[in-house]
């Protein structure tokens, strides 16, 4: 006598990739809203990013009121 | 992510409609302060390009609340992913709501408490690096102190769970003593500045419950963990 059974495996383990890239999307986000001063413009600007500063004026309300220091 | 980014948006938005007006406030005593020293002339050219950067940077605010909250809606993600089971409550939304009030308190009140959330005019340019340091580190020492005494939480018999809460208060009370103050004085007006902070704190709160309400429903109906059904046969 054969008799059918089924089993429900639940996986619940986070994959350490998913949590890498998470945890850059992060970093990435935080420095960019909370700490960029000119930085990731300057690749492609040069030093006149440091002064023109987009990020820094675009995120300045946000940064203050997020309680960032901003200048 | 997709949590965060809605969260961060609803956070932009209410900040457009209770912070914005005490950034306007001091933003505008910052420019009385540039007149009064001579390094601006108050005409029409200068409120003309005030004009037009003030809307950049309250357009962008919305733009930078999605972009953070991206940001921190990943770093929950990973949070909740790891900790859902030992989370409180039968609801993802429930457990998504605990872990959201965990986390506001740990990396946002208490650093707030050491370092509130100042508005322009108050702020040496020359200590920023030093306050930006000093910030970013009490959060991340409240943050992984929070962890550590999380897996010392996980570890105790239910009775004495409660050291490792004494322990993290502890702990944070240290740290909180031991961390320089921030360098600068407030010079701008009291009532400006407690009104900035008041709000301020309303509006991140709002994320927070935001992002543990959101990320909870979609759990909740789009339940990531995998179940893989495997059918077995056997012989009696």
């Amino acid at each position: 006598m054969s008799q059918s059974r089924g089993i429900t495996i639940t996986k619940t383990g986070v994959p350490i990739y998913a949590i890498i890239l998470l945890a850059a999307i992060f970093v990435f986000g935080l420095f960019v809203v909370g700490y960029d001063q000119g930085h990731l413009f300057s690749v492609i600007m040069g030093e006149t990013a440091f002064e023109e500063l987009y990020l820094h004026e675009l995120t300045h309300d946000m940064r203050h009121a997020a309680g960032f220091p901003c200048h | 992510m997709v949590a965060g980014f809605f969260a961060g948006t609803i956070h932009g938005l209410a900040n457009l409609a209770i912070v914005e007006p005490y950034l306007d406030e001091a933003i505008g005593i910052e420019n009385q302060n540039l007149f009064a020293s001579g390094e601006e002339d108050d005409t029409v050219q200068f409120q003309v390009e005030y004009e037009s950067y003030r809307i950049w940077q309250k357009g962008g605010q919305v733009l930078a609340g999605a972009i953070l909250g991206t940001s921190i809606g990943a770093l929950f993600g990973i949070v909740f992913a790891l900790s859902r089971k030992i989370l409180p409550g039968n609801h993802h939304v429930k457990k998504a709501l605990v872990l959201s009030g965990i986390m506001w308190f740990t990396i946002y009140l208490i650093p707030f408490l050491k370092y509130p959330a100042n508005p322009p005019t108050v702020g040496d340019p020359d200590t920023v690096v030093l306050r930006a340091i000093l910030y970013l580190s009490f959060i991340a020492i409240s943050g992984f102190g929070a962890v550590g005494f999380y897996q010392l939480f996980k570890r105790l018999e239910k009775s004495k769970r409660i050291v490792a809460l004494i322990g993290y208060g502890v702990f944070i009370s240290a740290a909180f003593l031991l961390m320089p103050e921030n360098p600068d004085e407030v010079t701008a007006p009291l009532d400006l500045v407690n009104g900035f902070r008041a709000t301020s704190v309303i509006a991140v709160s709002i994320f927070w419950i935001s992002v543990g309400i959101i990320l909870g429903a979609f759990w909740q109906k789009y339940n990531p963990d995998k179940q893989i059904q495997t059918n077995t046969t056997s012989k009696f």
